[in-house]
Parts: structure tokens; sequence; C-alpha cells
């Protein structure tokens, strides 16, 4: 019953594992073969193998794990999708509906210790529950502001048969969606962003998730404001655009966080203006006269910023409504615009390339060189995060995916592969440092199994780099528990999972080893030995406030 | 009460997940429960909490706009500043044998044993302070108290 209903749902790929308390729906699973289940190798990976098939297909992704430990295991993985807004529908075996309670063999409380990271979840203990219940899920995963949704089934529901029903409508009295823009709220915005001398657009993932970065591009044109995004929002707009800011945040461009500190009226749209945009929020964005906030979640009014215009509402619906009433725009907005290129000009990216050793930047560079606009990229958590970010000119969205709320570290493998399992038809790279890599490692034996053709950069530094950049800058240069020299030989250890790989400790070495990546079908992974000092740039202290943001060194 | 106060009355599904959830969001988002009553609805299937929640450093709204995104709460009425019966509970064991005080004050006896009597209690937040105060001269054994419930005065 529970695999005739994700049929339903239209499902393609399971990312699980079985165990004692899913075995009755495994029993079943080779009934239906339009639903293709990927066996993982820890429960994890299959929370971000789903995470990143559904950011990259756009449809939900869906998680098989039995109860206590193999529920557990997706804790990390669901708070990832959680923090991010990716639509997921975790189904988790329970014990016996009658030994609840009762500290059975691999029972735990899984509602209880996913409900802070789930959108909602579900426990069944009837049959007759559960074609409503898993419709719902999806629903629920799938709309608004989406986010993953558990399913915990007892084991007796699993076997229990029951006539088959198709659920009635849905009726869900405590789930409003906010669809509706307040047309007056428009007007106000659209004339706020006309009258400004320095208006600044920020654009969060909320833009990507509403398919919105056309509207977005119309606005910011009709109303010459230029645009900057969120980590998440990357491909929002696109970076080489004339317009563009890049990304915001403590690690952002020079140029964006000069136009930020300056503005006076800051549009933000779909995004969270948490601390990693806002640095010390007291000094956040201190001329803005105006803030006007979009978002599809009206808990985010406020939390953060207190907006003085707010638009409970889909981005792109919001924008729709407030390009047409966008007027004559302020005279000085050439100035503005000038001057922002003046500030591009003066804060450029730029990195330190003249010790000798491989830098990263130059890794990334070539990378982009030849995968252009026409590949994905799931970068981890730490430097290789930001660089990924900052050195590719993405121009669309769903090209650069990654962990940005939860920084979940040992993300990009598994949800690498989740990306490919949604689009065989473009390129995937995985970038990722070896700290986060060795996390969720075991995954490459799904790569290999299934022959996915996913490339995998690991930019290694044998440290924990951001961890230690932060200790050298903000934590009296104290190195502690930050040195990863003893890692195992990666291209030994893709040998023995069976897959091609090779190292790279030189620059002349970094386009023959793509070259061989490009050459080979399936995985490959390329160990680049970067150098152990190389730091992210632009950076904000931690605790003070964007303007005071510090810049790679000159050469 | 401080001004960190605020009083919510939330129509939530009787499902037996609700309760968990609805403190989850609570104590996630750093606010405090000072109060708080449950029971059935007028309608079948749905329950009315009363809540004081303290806010702590967020922004007042912040409490209802987290309890709206939760799927189970079907609506969340601030009734902090509104013109509200608000009504508390009491009901103590009391050691002396003098009550008239306490009867004066509106009190119910409801048993008298050996060992005490039991009375019970009701008003607003004050009124049962100071009902709770004079109790304290009395000799409490035992006390017991109810969070408030709350309704809009008729108009």
């Amino acid at each position: 019953m529970i695999l005739e209903a994700l049929e339903r749902e239209g499902v393609e790929y399971i990312f699980g594992y079985p165990g004692g308390a899913n075995l009755p729906i495994y029993q079943h699973l080779h009934e239906f073969p339009k639903l293709k289940h990927i066996l993982v190798r820890h429960e994890q990976g299959a929370a971000h193998m789903a995470d990143g098939y559904a950011r990259a297909g756009g449809k939900p992704g869906v998680v098989f794990a039995t109860s206590g430990p193999g529920a557990l295991n997706l804790v990390t993985g669901l708070c990832t999708a959680y923090m991010d807004s990716v639509p997921m529908v975790a189904i988790t075996g329970q014990v016996v509906s009658t030994q609840v309670g009762r500290d059975a063999f691999q029972e735990s409380d899984v509602i209880g210790a996913t409900s802070s990271v789930t959108k909602h979840s579900y426990l069944v203990t009837r049959i007759d529950q559960l074609p409503r219940v898993i419709h719902e899920a999806f629903h629920i995963a799938t709309t608004g502001r989406p986010g993953p949704v558990l399913v915990d089934i007892c084991k007796d529901v699993q076997q229990a048969q029951a006539e088959r029903v198709t659920p009635e409508r849905l009726e869900i009295p405590g789930y409003r969606l906010n669809g509706h823009v307040d047309l007056a709220g428009a007007e106000q915005a659209a004339r706020a962003l006309s009258d400004a001398e320095r208006p600044v657009i920020l654009a969060g993932h909320g833009v990507i998730l509403s398919h919105a970065e056309t509207e977005l591009r119309q606005l910011a044109e009709a109303a010459a404001t230029p645009v900057g995004t969120t980590l998440l929002g990357i491909g929002a707009f696109p970076v080489k655009h004339p317009l563009s800011l890049h990304m915001t945040g403590f690690m952002g461009t020079g140029w964006n966080l000069k136009a930020v500190q300056n503005a006076d009226v800051l549009m933000m749209v779909g995004m969270r203006v948490d601390d990693r945009v806002t640095a010390k929020l007291a000094d956040y964005a201190p001329k803005v006269k105006t803030f006007i906030h979009i978002d599809i979640d009206g808990s985010e009014m406020g939390k953060n910023v207190r907006p003085h215009i707010e638009l409970v509402a889909d981005a792109r619906q919001a924008l729709t409504a407030i390009q047409p009433h966008v007027g004559n725009l302020n005279e000085r907005r050439g100035l503005w615009l000038t001057q922002i290129d003046a500030w591009r000009e003066e804060h450029p990216l730029r990195y330190r390339r003249s010790n000798g050793q491989l830098q990263p930047q130059d890794v990334l560079i070539d990378m982009y060189r030849r995968a252009r606009n026409e590949a994905i990229v799931v970068a981890d958590v730490g430097q290789n995060q930001i660089w990924a970010a900052l050195w590719w000119n993405y121009d669309r969205p769903g090209l650069f995916i990654n962990s940005g709320g939860a920084g979940t570290m040992g993300f990009a493998l598994p949800a690498a592969l989740g990306a490919k399992f949604a689009r065989p038809d473009l390129p995937v790279w995985c970038v990722a440092g070896e700290g986060g890599f060795v996390m969720t490692a075991q995954e490459l034996s799904v790569a290999v199994e299934h022959q996915l053709d996913v490339k995998i950069v690991l930019l290694n530094n044998f440290s924990l780099g951001m961890v230690r950049q932060f200790q050298d800058d903000f934590y009296g240069g104290v190195r502690s528990q930050v040195d990863l020299t003893h890692m195992p030989d990666f291209v030994k250890l893709s040998e023995a999972y069976g897959m091609p790989a090779r190292r790279v400790e030189r620059f002349e070495d970094i386009a023959p080893a793509f070259d061989a990546a490009e050459r080979t079908k399936g995985p490959f992974l390329i160990d680049f030995r970067i150098d152990p000092e190389a730091n992210v740039y632009p950076i904000v202290p931690l605790g003070k406030s964007l303007n005071e943001f510090w810049e790679a060194p000159q050469q | 009460m401080t001004d960190k106060i605020r009083i919510l009355s939330v129509e939530v599904e009787d499902a037996p997940n609700t309760l968990t959830k609805v403190s989850g969001a609570i104590r996630r988002r750093g606010f405090h429960v000072r109060g708080i009553s449950v029971g059935p609805s007028r309608q079948p299937g749905r329950f009315r909490l009363t809540l004081q929640v303290d806010h702590g450093h967020a922004e007042a709204d912040q409490v209802r706009k987290q309890l709206e995104r939760l799927v189970e709460v079907i609506e969340v009425e601030d009734v902090t500043s509104d013109d509200v019966h608000s009504r508390e509970l009491v009901v103590a064991k009391v050691a002396a044998s003098e009550l008239d005080e306490l009867l004066r004050r509106g009190a119910k006896v409801l048993s008298t044993a050996g060992d005490g009597t039991t009375v019970e209690f009701s008003g607003d937040h004050a009124e049962v302070r100071e009902f709770v105060a004079e109790l304290h001269r009395h000799g409490i054994v035992d006390v017991a108290r109810s969070g408030p419930v709350v309704m809009r005065r008729a108009r």
C-alpha cells in the first residue's frame, strides 16, 4: 500500500536502507518496477542523496530507513534539508504498534528526535490513515516553503491488508499557503525602489525555489537596481550581469558589501537574513531607510531585520506584481551604478599565487573554463564551498548545490550522486575538502555500482582549512585539532572502491587531470594537493560589521 | 507580569504529537512557557491551548508566527492586550479550621477531614495571587494551580 501510494505520487527514485522494522516494504519492492531503489551505504547518505536529487531535479527526494539507529542516522540529512527548504519525504519503519513505548529492539522516538528538523511528521499506527498521510506528506513537503516531512510507520501497519483507496481531497486545516500578493504593498515596494537613490536587491534560495529568476532580472533591469545573492541564492541572478553584486554576507564580495552598507533601500527576496548574511546585526545596512522583505514564510518577517514593507508571498508572484509599478527612477541612480562599478574595480576577487603551491582557485578556474554553465557543482562545507561559490560565474539556478544553512560536512558526495540521478543529462562535479569527504566516503560504492558519471574534485590541504583559518585569524593563531595528515591515500582508496583516480600537485598537471576525468565514463576522483595555507577572502572577522571585511593580501 | 509575556489562545488538532510540537517550537525559539492550560474546544477533534509565553529577545509576534507554522496548529489568537476574561483555578489543602477570610474572598470548601480542609478558588491572575498569599497565612499543606483560561469579553 505504501509503495502503491509512492507510485501514485510519481516517485521515480528511493534512496534507502532496509532493516528489521521496514522489511515488509522491502518484501514487495520488486513488484513495483517504476520505483527505482538505490541502496546506500549509510542512512545519512540516503538523506543527502535525496536532497541533491530534489535540488537538482525539482522533485521531492524520497528516503527509506528502518527504525531506531536507521531513522536516527537520517537526522543530520533531515536537518540539512530543513535549513535549506528542500522537499523530501522520509519513510521510516517503526516497531509494531503494540510494542511502541516498551523500549523494544531498535525502537526510538523518531518523531520526537526529528520534530525540530522536519516541516511536519506523522506516526502511522493504523492502516486506514496511510493513504491520506502519504498524500499529505508529499503535498506539505513540496508546497509553500518546501521542507522534509517524515512518516514513521509501524511495522504491523506495513503488513496490514486493506482495501485500495485513493485519498480524498486534501483537507489540512492547520496548513495555510501564502500565495496572494498584497497589491498595495507591491505598489509601495515599487515606489520605494524607484525613488531610492542607492537601492540594492538581495536574492535568496526562495527566488530559485519559486523559479523567479526571469522576473528578478526584469525587475532589476527596469529599476536599474544592482542584485546580490545569498550563498543559497547563487544562480538566481547571472554573476556576469552588469548589475550583479555576486555573493553577499560575511564571505561575500567587497563590492557587494560596500553596496549593502551604503544602500538607502534594501529589498530582500526569498531569504532569511541570517547571521551569515548580516554579520553584526546592529551595524547591518545602517543607511537603509526602507527595508523591503519578500518571503513566503511570514515568520521570517522581523525575525532578524524588521522590514518597513513586507510581502508574505511567493517570490515570483511578488516580483511580478511589483514590476509594472516601477516608475520614473531617481535621477541619481546613474551615480550609484557608477559608484558600484568603481567598487567592483577596487575590490576584485583575488588570491595569492606567488608561493609556487597549487592554488584551489586555479583548479576551479580551469574547471569553469571547461564546464561553463553546463554543469552542476555540488560543494561540501568549508573553504571548498566558498571557493566554489565565488570562482564560478553561475548564470542560472540549479547549477550550484551546497548545504548553506546547516553547513553539513559530508554533504557533497552523496548529494552529487543524487543530483546525477536527477539530471543524467548534465555533467556533475563534486567539490569537497578531504575532511568532509571522508565523513560520507562510503557512498563511493553507490557511484561505482551505478557507474554514475560524477567527477570528484578533492581540494586536499591535509587540514580542516576553514577551522584552521578561523584559528589563525580570530583565535590567537592557536592551531588546535585541525591537522589531517593521517588520511587515506585517496587514489588507492578510489581504486579500492573500483574507480579510477589521480593525484595532482602542480599547476601544470591540472589540465591533464581534468582531461583524463572528462575522457573517463563513470566516476573519477582527482586528489588536488592544494596550498595548505590558502584562505578564503574576503572575510568579515567574527562579530564585526560588513564594513570591516578583509581582502586577500596583494601578490 | 512583564511586557515580555504574550497570552495566546491556540486552537490545535487533537493528535498525539501536538503538545510536543507546540512546546518544542516554543523551546527551540528561546521562548519560555509561564502558564498553560489545555482542554477540548467546541469542535470535536480539536483542543484549545491557552499559553502565557515569555518571548525573550525575539519580537513579540514571533511566538504567534512560529506556532502558526506548525501543521497541527489551526489558529493562533494573540489576546494579550485584548479585553478578555482570564481565569485561573487554585485547589489548596489548608491546615487551619478558621476559613472565614478565604470564604469571604469566594473560596468554596470541597472537603474537610482530620488533616485539614480542601478549598477551591478561581479568579483573574491578581485575585489568584492575593488568594494564594492569604492561603500562606492559613498554613498551606498543598496547593495546585492551573494556567489561565481566556475568553474575549462579550460586547
